[in-house]
């Protein structure tokens, strides 16, 4: 039958060679595009094969570790006899079980634990970690710290996370700058988790940016985790070159009220950024900085709108009643609506008597469209 | 013993809750989303039901406001157990007249103190 094939080939050959240049070219194009789709066919089979077979192992295995863990930990005697869960001692044989000396069958323990622990804690969630530590699983997450595949590196972080299994400084903050942005998001999620003492370490060496949506995670990490050390932001302010950081910071410090800041934030509205000069100032008016008042009035001219708007906005949230004037003069006078519309909204914003006379004032006086921002912006259900 | 109705869409924090309830003495039963809880509500009588918020088919705010909105089944304890921890959803699964609140992750003691108290208080309530 080889022999059949192969005259065949040699036959199919022979008349190829022959054919004028173009159809040659052609016939290479259409074999090509065959064997590329017969081989696209045969990886699409052989994935689906492979993922069939993990499926299957993975059915096999989870009620056998289901069930050892609900011995060992759920339904521990011990648990409730009130021994410390340092000194509870799983049964051997459970631990040492055949099973378990496959490694796919202890990244499914992994995973199971993983699962448990984000659904108990307490004396539960504290044996779960042992009960991980004494299957010495740890092991098998620094392995895949060590992976040059990103993905191992960020399963490894996130499980060592979540048994709260402390990575030296050595391996984690060199990944806290990966270019690689989700490895570079897990560890820095991890070090802030991890790191009780210095959480904002990776700060410091932090070169790569800090994405936006990192930064919502990072926001709700700070301040969902309990005993983190919050360290004044102040220090990135004056020195961090790198903006996302400074910008990040800035957030952090309007977040925590950190009083302190208020000299490094006013330094950084001569920055040439902007943005991140408008955050600055943003940040100013959100700590009720009244020292900053002058220095606004100041540079107010000089800026570009987004700024403009953010001293107004800055100005509204002092509230001092020493600026009234100057709102009025913006609202009265400005072409721009958004810089009138700011400049109400901080008029409003100020509720003292002094404001609600300027208010009565200029529905007096006002033009239609400004008496209608004014009516406007006086609704409470707005948000300012 | 006390019948418990766990609803509850992730499978092993089903079986967890499950087995700490049935060591402890409870009759427990199972269900994996809204719509499995509805035919078990309607087939049996239970004392407590113990729910997730977010399921397939019917979320758990819908299985408080119907065990609270039918005559026969208004004595039944609930317990809310869920990963969300905003103010607007705690406040309106008590508003619908769920009886507990507890959030991922949960401490199994506390678990069985609060649904010994939500049984106690509801037999004073029947007395």
């Amino acid at each position: 039958m080889f022999s059949n094939i192969a005259n065949l080939l040699i036959e199919a050959y022979e008349q190829y060679v022959y054919l004028p240049l173009f159809i040659q070219i052609a016939l290479a194009f259409i074999i090509f595009a065959i064997l590329a789709t017969v081989f696209a066919y045969f990886i699409i089979v052989f994935k689906r094969y492979q993922g069939y077979v993990t499926e299957k192992r993975k059915n096999f295995i989870t009620p056998k570790i289901e069930e050892i863990i609900t011995d060992q930990v759920l339904l521990n005697e011990k648990l409730n006899e009130g021994i410390p869960v340092d000194e509870i001692e799983f049964d051997l044989k459970a631990l040492n079980h055949k099973m378990f000396k496959k490694e796919w069958v202890r990244q499914a323990l992994i995973d199971i634990i993983i699962q448990y622990r984000k659904n108990f804690r307490g004396d539960l969630g504290d044996l779960l970690r042992k009960f991980y530590l004494d299957m010495n699983l740890s092991k098998e997450s620094f392995e895949k710290l060590k992976s040059m595949k990103w993905e191992k590196k960020i399963k490894a972080v996130s499980e060592l996370t979540s048994m709260d299994i402390q990575i030296s400084d050595v391996t984690i903050l060199p990944l806290t700058n990966s270019t690689n942005p989700s490895l570079r998001s897990a560890a820095r999620n991890a070090y802030i988790q991890l790191s009780k003492n210095e959480p904002f370490k990776f700060f410091d060496i932090a070169t790569e940016p800090i994405l936006p949506w990192d930064q919502l995670e990072l926001y709700r990490i700070i301040t969902t985790t309990k005993d983190i050390a919050i360290p004044n932001f102040s220090r990135w302010i004056s020195y961090s070159s790198n903006k996302s950081v400074v910008a990040f910071c800035l957030k952090l410090i309007a977040h925590y009220d950190q009083q302190a800041a208020i000299p490094s934030v006013i330094d950084l509205t001569s920055t040439k950024d902007h943005f991140l000069r408008a955050a600055a100032i943003n940040c100013l008016g959100k700590l009720s900085a009244e020292i900053a008042e002058d220095k606004f009035l100041r540079i107010y001219n000089t800026q570009p709108v987004n700024c403009q708007l953010e001293i107004l906005k800055a100005l509204g949230r002092i509230g001092s009643g020493k600026n009234l004037e100057f709102l009025k003069q913006e609202f009265m006078f400005s072409s721009n609506f958004d810089i009138r519309m700011s400049a109400a909204k901080s008029i409003i914003k100020h509720n003292s008597p002094a404001s609600r006379i300027l208010i009565d004032e200029l529905m007096a006086v006002s033009s239609e469209e400004n008496k209608l921002i004014l009516k406007h912006c006086q609704n409470p259900l707005i948000k300012y | 013993m006390p019948n418990i109705l766990i609803v509850e869409d992730d499978e092993i924090m089903l079986k967890a809750i499950k087995n700490i309830l049935s060591k402890d003495g409870y009759t427990v039963t199972t269900a994996k989303d809204g719509k499995e809880a509805f035919e078990k509500l309607d087939k049996e009588e239970y004392d407590i039901v113990i729910t997730d918020l977010m399921m397939p088919y019917a979320s758990g705010l819908e299985i408080v406001s119907k065990i609270r909105g039918d005559v026969l089944k208004k004595h039944i304890g609930i317990i809310i157990i869920s990963s969300v921890g905003s103010e607007e959803t705690i406040t309106e699964a008590f508003n619908l007249g769920a009886d507990d609140y507890l959030k991922k992750p949960i401490m199994a003691v506390e678990l069985l103190i609060r649904i010994r108290k939500l049984l106690a208080n509801r037999k004073t309530i029947k007395v």
